[in-house]
């Protein structure tokens, strides 16, 4: 007892040591990942002489949000709005769907091995390769350049990433927790409710941050399959680069624009991706 | 608005005076735009869409021609901008698919052979006739009218761009006495454009060397996609030919050719670092921030290095510049700019409403209508039509317009056209991962007899004899090769 | 907690026929209607000579699949595709598997540094591209211009226009954005290792890495390995950034089997042609993916 005791307090002051190492190290590692932000950023609010200089402006002198006047001015930021419907339904959907699909295969091996497979397998296939014919498939239903249309292509594009991924999490829920809640007189949906849910939550914070991701940046389909009406942000962006003109500061802006969205919700569901975590630390 | 009242005010001066059976014809003195606006009303409250260009291009029909056509016509304009190397796909798509999403196409001239021959435009002839278009169509740049319309023997585009690469360069600096007598008495003649690719190099290097790096001799654009233009141009200077006739075979390796490489990579050291990677937007930058001394580049740079439409926000994004009342307008060194991209108005062949998708782009294109879009200070329309060059309010945008008009009056004369075969971006698009390699240090000779190699399987591949035909009709047109 | 069941009970709970089946139809029926189409359609186009000039319905039976096997620059945008594959995803996995052990405890500001991590992964491919190929610029990036002040004298490095420094370049953007997309699912999933289990292993005097590997990495795998799959199946796809960053250029260095597609199909609208290089595409991916998988369920 005491011995122990001992040990904990000896690695009390070594961890407060190694708190401030990590702390350290952990600054720096920010501080490389970030700069590339930083640099998007300051173009945003460069004017354009300061865009160009030699050698690059760090800090710009001249800095104003002109830019992003413009943007909203000029309704550019429509795509961001198109951005948002699309990613958040195809987002909800997809994990409502995913996470019921990944139940069944974690506790029934639902198909077995192949369905498994067949399901991850349909998210190898390179967005390119098959966007011909979705879009002639989509002619004839009438959904090229609708919300319709890529709502349910980004469903179907995140699908075998949440159902795996949540495979993956329910997996990691003992099972005997489940079972005894069943025996215990529970149905199934309390005990998807009270056990299953619960204790996969970090894992679906991770999973539903990630396909709200996948959906928002997704370019390849939005850009063949939309004209002009459901423009998502990424197709917008690449309209800024013209045969004689690259608008740095457009460009910039509307990455900006496009960025913070995203980040505000992964940095909202990220206080509760780490109570989770600590949850999961405080429990041990 | 404006030309409504005009028919009014000419229809009205005609009946007081009791002249209008003396006139010859009524309609002859009706402008193609004014006929177009006529003919169109038919269809007010319809909607035609055009594919174009996003950014600056678009403005135009966003923001001028889109709104001006609607007020007279009741015709509303949509524009579907897309990024100009996604423009052909997504044309190409539509077709494939028959959707009819684009009525109009605003189509770079290259592609008009490929989108015939896949079924996707609509030939013009019978709407020119019809709408009486023909003599204002005699009035566009000889250049572009005589190779840039026609897909074989029919109309299918009304060239519309007077894109051409003019060499712009630095008067101040070619002008100061210090400066001439010293090149003189160095090089054995007089300090002035470049006629020769030889003397570019001589002046280039002799600035680079007396002013660098504050200021280099010049600054060209490098990047993929837009440096094959360079060398297209380049290379048929130096006599290459770009395939035998006879056997199709690829000649793009020839010693002209390679010629015109080695020039290019001869030249790159006296330009500042880095140019390998410039595109257009920086030597734009540099040209107009006083940093390079000459640059080859499109029209647009010769209205914004000398200050037009520099208050306009459009063009905020322009650095700004200092060498306004500085410029000179030549054409490059061997007198045949490329006449690079362009654009020409096409009709869908997929369109729903083809007459009115003709009406319009009869009247966008004509004398009228053009000559105010090419002054549209964020326009990048160039002037393309004979009328332009010689339009006083053109001439009076700034003090040099009119040396500017006529530079670019000489290059619609002498221009040479971007190639355009059978599945044109394929080669194109093969020549420039070529020509990067060649920047990126390979050797010139290495890099084009790779290139000939891959043309070579590229027309085995589309078929020797069709390609052949194909060829033969580019290279028939005046302004494919010169001479 | 009550007793653990008995086999037969389990089998009870777990064996519901519909109900097993009726959750994850939805999932099917949806990857089947999206699914389904494009690969008829692409099987059917590939034997036919569909080009941009002529829509060629006719039979060409395997010309083809022939005509793929000739083709160097296909062989050369897989063996691209796979370089890259190869390069990015152990770094991204050993430096997010690092960063993850760095936050795992407690530590100041914990919550603000994680999610301002974070921004790279979620920031659009097509915008990392574009940001990295502005840092990269020889005159207007500041990274020839930092690289320059380590080494005392300016460089000049054409990242983009080298075939040399592509790589690195094209390595780094993809690096910077997909370290922290690792970092995450690692942090996840490392603190659902039970703690106290560690704490007793270090108490009996294990190593670090002798814990890492006997207590920690077998809980953490079912999500390391999907995750690592997942990624390893973006980056054979990989197209955004280098779109944004090179468009495969400079020549042919950096064309990925997505770009040398993309270019197939819709430049040159070789539809036939790029149907077979679809097919060929996907068995490829299915031989890899069903390998991989195989070997990992045994493993198991």
């Amino acid at each position: 007892m005491r011995a122990t005791a001992t040990y904990r307090r000896a690695r009390v002051s070594r961890k407060s040591r190694f708190t401030a190492a990590r702390f350290f190290v952990a600054l720096i590692v920010l501080v490389i990942f970030l700069f590339p932000v930083y640099w998007l950023f300051i173009t945003s609010v460069k004017s354009s002489s300061e865009i160009f200089a030699r050698p690059p402006v760090w800090f710009p002198a001249d800095a104003s949000l002109g830019v992003f006047g413009v943007l909203f001015k000029d309704g550019d930021v429509w795509a961001i709005y198109n951005s948002l419907i699309i990613a958040t339904t195809s987002t909800v959907v997809a994990m409502i769907l995913g996470t019921a699909a990944a139940y069944s295969l974690a506790r029934f091996r639902t198909g077995g091995q192949n369905l498994a497979i067949w399901i991850i397998s349909q998210r190898m296939i390179p967005p390119i390769v098959i966007v011909f014919p979705i879009f002639l498939l989509f002619v004839w239903l009438g959904w090229v350049d609708s919300y319709v249309g890529l709502i349910l292509l980004y469903i179907a594009f995140n699908l075998p990433y949440v159902i795996w991924m949540m495979r993956g999490y329910i997996e990691d829920i003992p099972i005997e927790v489940e079972e005894s809640a069943l025996t215990d007189g529970c149905s199934r949906w309390q005990a998807l409710r009270k056990i299953v849910f619960p204790m996969a939550r970090t894992g679906i914070f991770a999973t539903t941050v990630f396909t709200f991701i996948f959906a928002w940046n997704e370019f390849v389909f939005a850009l063949i399959l939309t004209r002009t009406e459901v423009l998502t942000f990424p197709v917008l962006v690449t309209h800024y680069y013209g045969a004689q003109s690259t608008f740095w500061s457009k460009i910039a802006a509307l990455s900006v624009l496009g960025t913070l969205p995203v980040f505000f919700a992964v940095a909202t569901l990220q206080r509760f991706l780490v109570r989770g975590i600590t949850m999961g630390a405080v429990k041990g | 608005m404006r030309k409504a009242t005009g028919i009014k005010s000419l229809l009205g001066a005609l009946a007081v005076t009791g002249l209008f059976a003396a006139i010859p014809s009524a309609s002859q003195a009706e402008s193609a735009a004014d006929i177009a606006v006529e003919a169109a009303k038919k269809y007010a409250g319809t909607e035609l869409t055009v594919i174009w260009e996003a950014g600056l291009q678009s403005l135009d029909p966003l923001n001028f021609s889109g709104p001006k056509w609607e007020e007279l016509t009741g015709i509303k304009i949509k524009v579907v901008e897309s990024q100009v190397n996604e423009m052909f796909p997504k044309m190409m798509q539509e077709h494939r698919a028959k959707t009819g999403a684009y009525d109009i196409l605003n189509a770079v001239p290259a592609w008009l052979g490929d989108l015939v021959r896949a079924g996707a435009l609509e030939p013009l002839d019978d709407y020119v006739d019809k709408y009486k278009y023909r003599e204002e169509l005699e009035d566009i740049g000889d250049v572009y009218r005589l190779n840039q319309m026609k897909v074989g023997d029919k109309i299918y585009g009304f060239p519309d761009d007077g894109d051409v690469l003019i060499l712009y360069y630095r008067k101040d600096i070619f002008e100061d006495p210090k400066n001439k007598e010293e090149f003189k008495a160095k090089h054995g003649y007089d300090l002035a454009a470049p006629a020769t690719w030889d003397q570019f190099y001589d002046i280039s290097k002799f600035l680079t060397d007396k002013f660098a790096p504050a200021m280099y001799g010049s600054g060209n654009m490098r990047a993929r996609g837009l440096f094959h233009y360079f060398f297209l141009e380049r290379a048929r200077v130096e006599g290459c030919r770009f395939f035998d006739a006879e056997s199709m075979k690829a000649t793009v390796n020839g010693p002209g050719c390679v010629k015109a490489m080695a020039g290019f990579i001869k030249e790159n050291t006296t330009m500042p670092p880095g140019v390998e990677q410039w595109g257009a937007i920086e030597s734009l930058a540099a040209f107009n921030a006083g940093q390079i001394a000459m640059t080859q580049w499109w029209p647009p740079v010769g209205r914004w290095s000398a200050g037009y439409g520099a208050d306009v926000e459009a063009l905020s994004w322009v650095p700004k510049s200092v060498v306004a009342g500085k410029v000179g307008y030549a054409l490059p060194p061997g007198g045949h700019p490329e006449l690079a991209a362009g654009f020409s108005m096409a009709v869908s062949a997929d369109s729903k409403n083809k007459e009115a998708a003709y009406l319009f782009i009869q009247w966008i294109n004509s004398k009228e209508i053009s000559l105010q879009r090419v002054q549209l200070p964020y326009a990048l329309r160039d002037p393309f039509r004979k009328s332009h060059f010689s339009a006083p309010s053109y001439q009076a945008l700034w003090p040099d317009a009119k040396h500017y008009l006529a530079a670019l009056e000489a290059g619609a004369k002498s221009g040479v056209l971007d190639l355009s075969i059978i599945n044109t971006f394929a080669y194109e698009d093969t020549l420039s991962a070529g020509l990067q390699a060649a920047l990126g240090g390979e050797d010139p000779q290495k890099a084009l007899d790779g290139v000939a190699a891959e043309w070579d399987k590229l027309t085995e591949k589309v078929g020797v004899d069709k390609q052949r035909e194909a060829y033969k009709d580019w290279a028939s047109k005046p302004n494919a090769y010169p001479n | 907690m009550t007793a653990a069941l008995g086999a037969g009970q389990r089998a009870n709970l777990f064996a519901d026929r519909h109900f097993k089946w009726l959750v994850i139809a939805p999932s099917i029926v949806v990857l089947l209607a999206i699914g389904l189409y494009p690969l008829i359609y692409t099987a059917i186009v590939s034997f036919q000579q569909i080009t941009m000039a002529e829509e060629n319905t006719a039979w060409a039976g395997f010309d083809n699949y022939g005509a793929l096997f000739t083709d160097g620059r296909l062989w050369l945008s897989i063996a691209h595709t796979f370089i890259i594959l190869a390069i990015a995803l152990p770094i991204e996995f050993v430096l997010g598997l690092l960063m993850a052990q760095l936050f795992l405890e407690r530590m100041p500001l914990k919550q603000v540094f994680v999610a301002l991590l974070i921004i790279p992964t979620v920031i659009s491919p097509i915008v990392a591209g574009s940001t990295w190929r502005l840092m990269f610029d020889q005159q207007y990036g500041p990274i020839n211009q930092i690289i320059g002040w380590l080494s005392g004298d300016p460089v000049i490095i054409l990242w983009l226009a080298r075939p040399e420094w592509v790589y690195p370049a094209i390595l780094i953007c993809e690096v910077w954005q997909w370290t922290p997309f690792m970092f995450l699912i690692l942090l996840a999933a490392l603190s659902n290792v039970d703690r106290s289990l560690i704490e007793a292993a270090e108490i009996d005097g294990a190593s670090f890495w002798k814990t890492f590997f006997k207590i920690v990495l077998p809980v953490i795998k079912p999500v390391v390995v999907i995750a690592l799959l997942i990624r390893a199946l973006d980056l054979f796809r990989i197209f955004d950034i280098i779109w944004a960053m090179t468009k495969g250029g400079p020549g042919t260095a950096t064309e990925t089997i997505s770009i040398y597609t993309y270019t197939r199909a819709f430049r040159e609208f070789e539809t036939s042609y790029a149907g077979a290089i679809a097919f060929l595409v996907i068995v490829l991916l299915s031989v890899i993916v069903i390998l991989a998988l195989k070997r990992v369920e045994i493993a198991k």
